[in-house]
């Protein structure tokens, strides 16, 4: 299955009131494309999805998913497709310094 | 007097208990966090609503008073709206950019809140966040579409005023949309608001409801019908429930703020922070001073007493001045993190030790 890799930025907003010191987290879901998997993510993680979606959907602006090393290009639908063996690495665009 | 305080700054949310020694800090949610502003319900439940950047603005809940903390749903704009702000820029899907405003409702439906939010939707709920419905009696109407933003690149709902005598009466103000009042629980809106003018527009535009900058709207609790604006080309008065307005021309040192608090009992009473108008936002002479009228606005004292008077340049922003039931304790913060408090009405200030990020929003809890 593919599995998904959670920044630790992103991984501390699991717990509602995080502290410091987190750690990335690793999840295998299914799923046959970007969407996909995400949508699995969430199923398992119901909360992570505002932190990585918008309300239609779409990656949020300064959250950047790489898939097999590469960042993904389409950032609305979603729809690149995952291999068994892909790799998701989801973390936060680099923004101002 | 309330002697507990919640002050939300860029860094976290700061709960301050006044003791024997003064204001203390008694606890901290979200260290390091953007917390833009804390509610709290009639039955003691605190809200915090964070902006965190990169993964958008949240809602959380804390039933036992910051110890610990849950999740809420944050309000979602419904698939297929979209946005495009009067000042032509090109429509964009509606999502959700920031929560301004939270109010409870009514106070005997534990768990019916009010959301005001960027771009312009306000939101209600009735199961204390879990979930939201855009108000659509107000976002479906057409004059939003002359709605834009002021300091922001949307519009955005900054104050709700529930009606003490009928929860089912909201009074609410938008920039840059004006003043608008619903009493049937926000089925249907008025736009209301008379006498405001908006100095930035073109001078046939400047008297239209729909584009007016309140800054931030206040209600007298005791005579709900007596209201005031900051707005940003003046201050004003309404005593007919916000359909028409004063301008209350001469506060001093300036009639250009953001922030407004008025006396929960005596209408006529009320304090500001001014500051040098728009194109600066600074202090007066670099001097921080309150600005406090006791007769409707016919005449202002200018309180300096206790707060600094050299080189000082903190803005307050809106939601950043508050004042207790009692209507003699005030606090303010600003946007360099500084924090005073009054427990007589602004005669004497005190500065709370404390060295905070920049303060959004100060709410004294009950």
């Amino acid at each position: 299955m593919p599995t998904v890799v959670i920044a630790p930025a992103l991984a501390r907003w699991l717990d509602p009131a995080p502290g410091i010191n987190v750690g990335e987290r690793s999840v295998e879901v299914s799923g046959g494309t970007v969407r996909e998997v995400l949508d699995a993510l969430f199923a398992q993680y119901p909360v992570l999805r505002g932190y990585v979606v918008d309300e239609r959907g779409a990656l949020r602006h300064h959250v950047v998913a790489f898939l097999n090393g590469a960042a993904i290009t389409d950032k609305t639908t979603l729809s690149e497709p995952v291999d068994e063996n892909g790799e998701l690495y989801l973390f936060q665009a680099l923004s101002g310094g | 007097m309330s002697d507990r305080l919640l002050v939300s700054t860029r860094k976290g949310l700061f709960a301050l208990a006044r003791g024997g020694g003064g204001w203390k800090v008694d606890g901290v949610s979200f260290p390091g966090e953007n917390v833009t502003l804390a509610h709290t319900d009639p039955a003691g439940g605190w809200y915090a609503a964070l902006n965190l950047g990169h993964f958008g603005a949240k809602l959380k809940f804390s039933p036992d008073r910051g110890k610990t903390w849950e999740d809420r749903a944050a309000p979602a704009y419904p698939e297929g709206e979209t946005f495009a702000a009067a000042d032509g820029k090109p429509p964009s899907p509606a999502t959700l950019k920031l929560i301004w405003a939270l109010e409870s409702g009514d106070s005997s439906q534990n768990g019916h809140l009010w959301a005001g939010t960027l771009p312009g939707g306000l939101f209600r709920s009735d199961d204390g966040g879990q979930s939201w419905k855009l108000v659509r009696g107000l976002w479906d109407r057409p004059e939003r579409a002359k709605w834009f933003g002021g300091g922001a690149d949307f519009p955005g709902i900054h104050s709700i005023c529930v009606d003490p005598r009928n929860p089912r009466t909201l009074r609410i103000a938008v920039s840059c949309g004006g003043a608008w009042i619903t009493e049937d629980d926000g089925a249907t809106w008025e736009n209301v608001g008379q006498g405001m003018f908006a100095e930035y527009m073109p001078p046939e535009g400047r008297m239209d409801l729909a584009i007016q900058d309140p800054h931030m709207m206040v209600q007298c609790c005791a005579q709900p019908d007596h209201l005031w604006i900051q707005h940003h080309n003046g201050v004003f008065r309404s005593t007919d429930g916000a359909r028409t307005f004063e301008s209350v021309p001469n506060v001093q040192p300036s009639v250009f703020g953001f922030g407004v608090a008025v006396h929960p009992r005596e209408p006529g009473t009320a304090w500001f922070v001014p500051a040098v108008k728009d194109e600066r936002r600074v202090p007066v002479e670099a001097k921080l001073v309150v600005s406090r009228t006791r007769d409707g606005g016919r005449t202002f004292e200018v309180l300096r007493n206790g707060l600094p008077q050299e080189n000082c340049y903190d803005i307050v922003y809106r939601h950043a001045l508050a004042i207790d039931e009692s209507g003699d304790r005030l606090a303010f913060g600003s946007t360099t993190g500084g924090l005073w408090t009054t427990d007589n009405q602004g005669d004497r200030w005190t500065q709370v030790p404390v060295r905070l990020a920049p303060i959004h929003a100060i709410k004294f809890v009950a």
